[in-house]
């Protein structure tokens, strides 16, 4: 991994394909945090979407154009790469390995990119060495771990140490915080039944917990559990870290 | 075809009864292999451990099984090796009818529900008694089993005694102990009557020919030690090389199974019956069941061949926990042997594809079984292998088992997402029809057949997305095409504007930069800050993507230091006299003009005017120093009224003489990039 990063070395931000359309505000909220962090924040203009989608689907050639295309994108300009979403990251570091397994050239390349990708809490964390982002929020947070973020990236105490220092929030305890919501991507479209059933589990862990605000690191899960307490009544409480942490 | 894996998922989740079982089970099991695990001193290494032994050992199993088989055999084991199930079920039939037998006992094996056994020597006239306890109530039941550890997973304790009140005859009762009292006392005489008793293997060691079997309720010792004849049936992946291997996956098989350090019976067979030993079978034959393995082993789903079967995955899984065993049904309705993450990759690849491929779909991916097994089987992305057609990975739908929809919706959102131009077109659209589709609210209340809209609501989409929020005129925006866009640093007291349009725009250099910025980047042209340092390679970057090798160039010491030096040391040819095939020119600039994105240069000695004009690639050196505001201020510089030649530079060539359409790049550059030194 990159090592030693200035903090005046430029980063390039990977908006995602669900916060670029349906939460820029996320995506400007995870930028001022990196400005305040001390990083210079570059935006890739011709970035699109990771992959993911096709990839989760099966559906390894669309994988693969979309991962070319994403990957020349990035190659254009150097620095880290950071994202705030640990799946897209997670597919970045290793769905990309995996897609390009066998192909020399394309392995090589994808390992490149690898070595330099971050999600935003573990890139704060763990490269800038920032666990203060100077951010107040006066509420009752609780944690969801989301599932690419903390089993396939590893990253599982980050995002719980910047939330620590966040003046006045109080961390409590979500039950079962660790547990699939039920999203899945493409799972939640063809398994609904089940998907719900997740879903209901999460929403009544939620409702039992003591937070009015529930922070997580992944649009798509943010999306799947605040439409679902939407959709039955409930206020959407889930935010993404980003808008948290750029609170002052 | 009915869709019966929908019809079963939905059967499961309103099954009350079944929902607190898969509750129970799962809250026990996950939190006592949790504990047991911690018990141990280093977990994480012994997996590693295990992880590495298992993958060497399928790595090589040719190898180890010739030597299991030889070791066996000296040890008076009769082996015999299996192709497939109906082989498998032959070779039992034949050595029953040998034996002329007529009662068989089992213990419970997962191989023997794979290869139908039971079915097959009950049509050719024998009685087959499961003797484990679950085996024995889902016997009464004529259920399959629902996990691979436990079977009975499924039932509470008033269905089982149901079961034995309805097939027993007994008094209803729900008194567990009452109930095991029962059955060892029912299956008692078929212990002692049976002439044939038929296990599973747990583990073969290699070294020793030696069967290892696991269990608790004291019917495997039954079984391998009571009828004349025993026959264990092993799957060939199931091997290990030594007793010390064993010991390692004996330490962590309880443990994940069922958080026991180690089970009450661990029994390690080698031959039947020896001359002057009080018991034991006359006979022991091993069965080597391949089945589909070693084509598995081969393909890209081989690492589930590490499986050592203990279930964990099932018990953490939230998918497992929501639907149960049963629920795992192939396209024909028919149940799978294996449920849960490790069976919905070993049915495709044992059994067909195109039967169970479905099941690794029915997944979040949320690798909760993957940190739960015990040999670290990276299953979530043997599921996404699955998706992308198993055994053999191609592009088919059909063997992907991709819904027709979402195939589609995959094509359509690639073919948008390979070119930003249609990306931002998409949306651009998606934003104003979802506003009208949802004026009130941003939340959509998608219609249930979307699949996302079943249960729950979905946000509508941006007027401007984050890129055009990044993009259009506030301070410090500016593009490269190139992908690099660059963001004014903002000074420490300053408040955030980073996409707010600030009214008072300073006259600091900083803010004219990203005035000028603004303005070139509207006529096509391309800005970006960058560092003395990094200028070579921001040059070289910018030939690399243009296919250019060569370079029309002001003179050294019109340029910052070193820097050509740099890129000839890059392998770059420079040229300073005038070369009409070279298609890159470098200059550095005297001056630029804030309102309008013109860049000033004086010709003079060392700084040609051809370099600016004739490649098609313009590259130009600005310092945020040198930007005025407005053109009469740069006109008053004095270089700009001593020179011989003065250039203002607004951007890359263009016409618009044909038909009004625009066109850059006519007899200039085509590409202008200013590259914008902060000092």
């Amino acid at each position: 991994m990159v090592e030693n990063m200035a903090i005046t070395d430029t980063i390039q931000f990977f908006v995602t394909c669900i916060i670029d359309t349906l939460y820029p505000q996320v995506g400007e909220a995870a930028v001022r945090v990196l400005r305040r962090a001390g990083a210079r924040v570059e935006f890739p203009a011709e970035q699109t979407c990771c992959g993911q989608p096709a990839f989760n689907a099966g559906m390894r050639s669309q994988a693969r154009r979309m991962a070319e295309y994403t990957i020349r994108v990035l190659e254009s300009a150097p620095g880290v790469v950071v994202l705030p979403s640990g799946s897209c990251a997670a597919m970045i570091r290793h769905g990309y390995l995996e897609i390009f397994a066998g192909d020399s050239q394309w392995s090589s390349r994808a390992e490149s990119l690898a070595k330099r990708t971050y999600e935003l809490t573990e890139f704060l964390v763990d490269i800038l060495d920032v666990t203060d982002v100077g951010a107040r929020f006066d509420g009752l947070l609780a944690y969801h771990a989301s599932c690419h973020l903390s089993r396939d990236l590893g990253v599982k105490h980050q995002p719980s140490l910047l939330l620590r220092n966040v003046k006045e929030a109080e961390i409590v305890e979500l039950p079962h915080g660790e547990e699939c919501c039920g999203f899945g991507g493409l799972f939640s479209i063809e398994y609904p039944e089940i998907s719900r059933a997740m879903l209901d589990r999460k929403i009544h862990n939620i409702r039992s917990s003591a937070a009015n605000v529930v922070v997580a690191c992944d649009a798509g899960c943010i999306s799947h559990i605040n439409g679902g307490l939407h959709r039955r009544g409930l206020s959407p409480c889930v935010r993404h870290i980003a808008e948290v942490l750029e609170k002052t | 075809m009915p869709d019966y894996f929908h019809t079963q998922i939905r059967e499961a989740l309103a099954n009350t009864g079944l929902q607190e079982a898969l509750d129970a089970n799962a809250e026990r099991r996950v939190e006592a292999r949790l504990k047991a695990n911690a018990a141990l001193p280093d977990y994480p290494a012994l997996r590693h451990r295990a992880h590495t032994l298992r993958a060497s050992t399928m790595a090589r199993l040719d190898e180890y099984l010739e030597q299991f088989i030889a070791k066996a055999q000296l040890n008076g084991i009769i082996v015999h090796r299996a192709a497939d199930a109906t082989q498998a079920t032959q070779i039992v039939m034949e050595i029953a009818r040998e034996n002329n037998a007529h009662l068989v006992a089992k213990s419970k094996s997962m191989i023997s529900e794979e290869i139908g056994l039971n079915r097959a020597l009950e049509a050719v006239g024998l009685r087959v008694v499961e003797t484990d306890l679950g085996e024995y109530i889902l016997q009464l039941r004529g259920e399959r089993p629902a996990h691979i550890l436990t079977p009975a997973v499924h039932l509470k304790r008033a269905d089982v005694g149901k079961t034995f009140h309805e097939r027993l005859g007994l008094p209803l009762s729900d008194d567990v102990s009452a109930l095991v009292a029962v059955a060892r006392q029912a299956l008692r005489m078929d212990f002692l009557e049976a002439e044939i008793g038929i296990t599973g293997v747990n583990f073969g060691v290699a070294e020793s020919g030696s069967l290892c079997l696991v269990t608790n309720e004291g019917n495997g010792r039954m079984v391998t030690t009571l009828p004349p004849v025993h026959i264990a049936l092993m799957g060939i992946e199931r091997l290990v090389p030594t007793l010390d291997d064993l010991a390692l996956l004996l330490t962590l098989l309880p443990r994940a199974a069922t958080g026991q350090k180690i089970t009450v019976y661990t029994s390690l067979i080698h031959g039947p019956r020896r001359p002057g030993d009080p018991d034991g079978p006359r006979q022991r034959h091993l069965i080597l069941v391949d089945n589909g393995r070693e084509a598995l082993r081969q393909s890209p789903l081989g690492e589930a061949l590490l499986c050592i079967r203990c279930g964990a995955c099932l018990n953490v899984c939230p998918v497992f926990r929501e639907i149960g065993g049963h629920a795992y049904v192939g396209t024909r309705g028919e149940i799978s042997t294996y449920p849960g993450p490790i069976g919905s990759i070993i049915s495709p690849g044992l059994f067909g594809q195109s039967e169970f491929g479905h099941l690794a779909r029915a997944s979040s991916l949320c690798g909760a079984c993957k940190e739960a097994c015990p040999v670290d089987i990276d299953l979530p992305k043997l599921l996404l292998r699955v998706r992308a057609g198993g055994i053999k990975i191609e592009p088919s739908r059909a063997k992907q088992k991709i819904p027709r929809l979402v195939a589609i919706g995959v094509r359509i959102y690639t073919w948008f997402s390979i070119d930003v131009r249609r990306f931002r077109l998409a949306q651009r659209l998606l934003g104003p029809l979802s506003h009208i589709f949802a004026p009130r609210s941003i939340w959509m209340h998608l219609p249930a057949f979307t699949g996302w809209g079943y249960s729950k609501d979905f946000p509508r989409p941006a007027l401007r997305p984050f890129r055009r929020r990044w993009m259009s005129r506030q301070p410090g925006i500016s593009i490269i095409s190139e992908s690099v866009v660059s963001v004014v640093r903002e000074s420490g007291d300053k408040p955030d504007q980073l996409f707010e349009t600030s009214g008072n725009e300073s006259l600091d250099s900083h803010s004219l930069a990203t005035r000028f910025a603004g303005e070139l980047v509207a006529l096509e042209g391309k800005f970006t800050f960058c560092s003395r340092s990094d200028l070579a390679q921001r040059i070289l970057q910018i030939l690399h993507n243009n296919n250019i090798g060569s370079l029309l160039s002001w003179e050294s010491d019109q340029l910052p230091t070193s820097l050509i030096e740099a890129i000839r040391a890059a392998g770059v040819q420079v040229s300073y006299d005038l070369d009409p095939s070279i298609r890159a020119g470098l200059t550095g600039t005297l001056a630029a003009v804030a309102d309008t994105g013109t860049i000033v240069l004086t010709g003079g000695p060392g700084r040609s005017l051809f370099s600016s004009l004739l490649p098609e690639v313009h590259i130009a050196i600005l310092r945020t120093s040198d930007i005025r505001e407005s053109l009469p201020q740069v006109l008053r510089l004095i270089e700009v009224q001593s020179a011989a030649c003065v250039v203002l530079i607004s951007g890359p060539s263009r016409t618009a003489d044909i038909e009004m359409t625009l066109t850059i790049g006519v007899h200039g550059p085509r590409e202008l990039y200013v590259l914008c030194l902060d000092e």
